[in-house]
């Protein structure tokens, strides 16, 4: 399913959502569109281990129905983890997302790639090119950079990326990967999961805390 | 810029056969280098998979360009479903693959895969192809090719997968004929449940000599085998093909489905990524009756036949039902003819009533019957309509059998803008025969009245609005009325053009498209092509022409070489004016209509003599027989 665009994704989760006769709100307006807001795109490419969307039916379900008649409609490759009702004024997800947690898995981690991890924490900043309208344009992205930091296991090494990501800008994982030399383009990239602020802290859109996420992610 | 460059390195390699050393492909490794992976990805909701123990017949269907062009063609998604509904039988889905898709293959030396199992091309049994346009040919020899399958009949062995083609470009299947094994004339719901059958009797048989597979299916109706045919030249003109065995038909005809009985699919493939036409699509009838001379699907799909009102809803409700589309198309050649369209419309949106579907008409005739049935289904009319004039005046539209008037055509863009829609899309044909500057000025004229309408609907009504005016070329098609007449020059194609570009360019509300006048020029070369005509396309192909059809990839340059390098002058297949008593390259294949009628059509035509439609006046007596239609026949003015 990595395969697939954000807007494809989005359409699958309709159409299934559509079969599974659920009755999804429209939003308001010329062109009345299915209430379904993912909390962040995923580029194509990377899988996802933990998304979120927000649905808004016109009448209430039961949580575990919708999962189940939801699921049914699916193709293989994506799972519905979890139901959640959540209070209409919370505001949509998509607007407290602030980072997200990717991992790289590399086959090999030399110490040249741990030194590339030490300089670019300790940099200024961390300019890269984007693609713009008309020409590239640079942009820093070390404020964006959380942290990074590497657990090594048996046959592959792991490099978790806390990135920021959001509407008010973020960093890509294959930005921070490109400064790694050799084949990184085939390095396995996933998204483990997002992050809201909660007061002081980043929390996980089910609650959980990122530090402790972060430590049971090390031992796995 | 970057797709060209990949184009250019791949000429060099291009011969080296692909070496094929395993039947499945690891495709998932590729799928990380290319754009718009989803088109090799498969798994949509809907594909099939089956357990391999289960199969006996192996059927690739392939089609010669993207996937998203693909997967938008309703002809495909019918024999996908159909085949495997045949227990034991599994048909999966090939496409033409992009440039970069193409570079990983030839480097990676890896063969052309189906979409469902990773399956190499060179490993099914049977290797069907959609044939739908002309310049799709080249996409057909690449797919050949990197699927590890030789290019040319007579070089495949046992083994090997026979390769078959079908659809509308098989009519004149000529210029595809030493690349063939077979090709299927007529609806493939009709022959494909039979072909599949023989198949595996074949197969059964222990015979392994593919010769007598095709010496067998020779004789089933509607099945050309071409290497068993051969033309005969008299006095150094083509006299016709001649059977090179006894006991084969010297005409193939085509077959024609009971549509009403016949299979349609609810399980339609839902895609993941945005194709062109990503919806679904409910075929309500087949053939069209309006005669227009210059379409050969008016020809080749008679006689009409419609699906009834309780079947076609049944079948809507059932495909909304099980993919979840948000659009439900009604196709045809000419939605407005259906005999109870309203009722249709109606029945249709009482069984949406809750669900949130949009219907769409698309095929519609350019009157105010067609817009009110257009406002019947559209939740928002801020839309555009479109409308097929296809000529500037009244004359040139009689001589091509287009029955509209220019008051019909002005009292429907008033309607229209009345209604409250801001876009006006009108079709034209440049080229057609017996045009003069008078009829090119007539298209501009056409198109200022109807601004002159929409500035009357904007002060009233809306304070935006444009007209797009899109000018196609005419291409002389076989088993038409106008297959005797030649194509105008190139020179002609670009200077007409220029007088249209000129007409709009001080009109700041029109925006004016036309095609690329040397494809309309290849379309012509090879609609009306013959055998002479496959090595110029082997070679265009050999030297990196690919999917054409696709304007940023067109060269022509290229196939003008590729004509000059087999001593081929193009000029005699675009300007090809036979006489009547001509044969015809594709005098073998009998759509079921008369060459006798088409002659009478074509001289009404230069007389701008107008035919009626066969549905409202009575037969015309084109030749079919078993038409459903001639019981209404009345005394024929042909
Ligand atoms: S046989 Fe007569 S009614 Fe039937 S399609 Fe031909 S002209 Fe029309």
């Amino acid at each position: 399913m990595k395969y697939i665009s954000h807007l494809d994704l989005q359409r699958t989760c309709i159409r299934a959502l559509r079969r599974a006769s659920v009755p999804v709100a429209l939003s308001q307006g010329f062109n009345p569109q299915p209430r379904l807001v993912f909390a962040a795109p995923l580029a194509v490419g990377i899988e996802g281990r933990n998304e979120y969307f927000d649905l808004f039916l016109t009448s209430f379900w039961d949580g575990t129905l919708l999962k189940q008649v939801l699921q049914e409609q699916l193709p293989a490759g994506l799972e519905i983890k979890a139901t959640l009702p959540v209070d209409l004024h919370a505001g949509p997800l998509s607007a407290l997302v602030e980072a997200a947690l990717y991992v790289a898995l590399f086959p090999v981690f030399p110490e040249e790639y741990a030194h590339i991890l030490t300089d670019i924490l300790e940099a200024e900043e961390f300019i890269v090119l984007r693609a713009g309208k008309n020409k590239g344009r640079e942009v820093d992205i070390r404020p964006f950079i959380y942290n990074l930091e590497t657990k090594k296991g048996s046959d592959t090494t792991r490099l978790f990326m806390l990135l920021a990501t959001g509407s008010r800008g973020g960093a890509r994982p294959e930005e921070v990967l490109a400064k790694f030399p050799g084949e990184t383009k085939t390095v396995k990239v996933y998204r483990e999961n997002i992050f809201i602020q909660n007061g002081e802290a980043l929390i996980t859109p089910g609650g959980e805390a990122l530090q402790e996420y972060l430590e049971r992610l090390r031992k796995s | 810029m970057f797709l060209s460059r990949i184009k250019r390195s791949i000429y060099l390699f291009l011969m080296e056969v692909v070496n094929i050393y395993m039947n499945t492909v690891d495709y998932q490794s590729l799928l990380d280098q290319v754009q718009k992976p989803a088109r090799y990805l498969g798994k949509e909701i809907n594909a099939v998979y089956k357990p391999p123990g289960d199969i006996d017949l192996h059927l690739a269907l392939a089609f010669p360009d993207l996937y998203e062009v693909g997967m938008s063609h309703l002809g495909i998604k019918i024999l996908y479903a159909l085949s495997n509904n045949i227990p034991g039988v599994y048909a999966e889905r090939v496409f033409a693959p992009a440039w970069d898709m193409e570079e990983l293959l030839r480097t990676k030396r890896l063969p052309l895969f189906s979409l469902e199992t990773g399956t190499s091309l060179c490993a099914f049994d049977l290797v069907g192809f959609t044939i739908q346009y002309e310049l799709s040919y080249t996409a057909i020899l690449n797919m050949l090719e990197l699927g590890g399958i030789p290019l040319h009949s007579e070089e495949r062995k046992k083994g090997d997968p026979f390769v078959m083609g079908g659809g509308p470009g098989v009519f004149n299947p000529e210029p595809l004929a030493p690349f063939f094994d077979f090709f299927v004339i007529g609806d493939g719901e009709e022959i494909l449940p039979e072909l599949l059958l023989e198949y595996r009797r074949w197969k059964k048989s222990g015979d392994a000599e593919r010769r007598s597979f095709l010496r067998q299916i020779a004789s089933i109706p509607g099945i050309y085998v071409p290497s068993f045919y051969e033309p005969v030249v008299r006095e150094g003109k083509f006299a016709g093909l001649k059977p090179l065995l006894s006991g084969l038909p010297s005409v193939i005809t085509k077959r024609t489905v009971d549509l009403e009985d016949s299979f349609y699919p609810e399980a339609f493939l839902v895609p993941y990524m945005n194709i062109i036409h990503d919806r679904a699509m409910l075929e309500i009838f087949r053939g069209c009756t309006q005669g227009c001379r210059f379409c050969q699907a008016g020809i080749i799909y008679r006689p009409v036949r419609n699906r009834s009102i309780s079947r076609l809803r049944e079948l809507g409700k059932n495909i909304i039902a099980g993919t979840g589309f948000e659009e439900l198309s009604l196709a045809s050649l000419s939605t407005s003819d259906y005999p109870g369209i309203e009722e249709l419309v109606d029945a249709l949106n009482e069984e949406f009533k809750d669900k949130d579907v949009q219907l769409s008409l698309p095929s519609l005739r350019a009157d105010s019957f067609a817009l009110r049935l257009a406002d019947r289904v559209q939740k928002n009319r801020g839309g555009g309509v479109t409308f097929a004039p296809e000529a500037g005046t009244q004359r040139l539209r009689n001589v091509i059998n287009k029955k509209i008037t220019r008051e019909e055509i002005l009292g429907a863009a008033e309607e229209a803008l009345f209604s409250g829609r801001n876009h006006i899309k009108l079709y034209f044909m440049i080229g057609l025969p017996t045009e003069k500057e008078e009829d090119l000025l007539g298209i501009a004229g056409l198109v200022r009245e109807i601004a002159a309408v929409s500035g009357k609907a904007k002060k009233n009504k809306r304070s935006s609005f444009r007209i797009t005016v899109s000018a196609s070329t005419f291409v002389p098609k076989a088993h038409t009325p106008f297959q005797w007449e030649p194509q105008i020059s190139l020179e002609e194609i670009k200077r007409r053009q220029n007088l249209l570009k000129r007409e709009f360019r001080s009109n700041r509300k029109v925006n004016f498209t036309w095609h690329e006048a040397e494809m309309s020029f290849l379309e012509a070369v090879f609609a009306r092509g013959d055998r002479k005509l496959a090595p110029a396309l082997q070679k265009a192909y050999q030297m990196g022409s690919r999917l054409d059809a696709w304007s940023d990839e067109f060269s022509f340059s290229l196939w003008e070489r590729a004509f000059r390098e087999t001593g081929i002058n193009p000029d005699d297949y675009a300007a090809f004016q036979p006489g009547y008593e001509d044969s015809l390259p594709w005098d073998h294949i009998d759509t079921g209509v008369s060459k006798d009628f088409l002659k009478k059509e074509h001289l009404r035509a230069i007389k701008g003599e107008l035919t009626g439609d066969c549905r409202l006046e009575g037969c015309r007596g084109c030749g079919l027989k078993n038409c459903p239609g001639i019981q209404v026949t009345r005394d024929v003015p042909v």
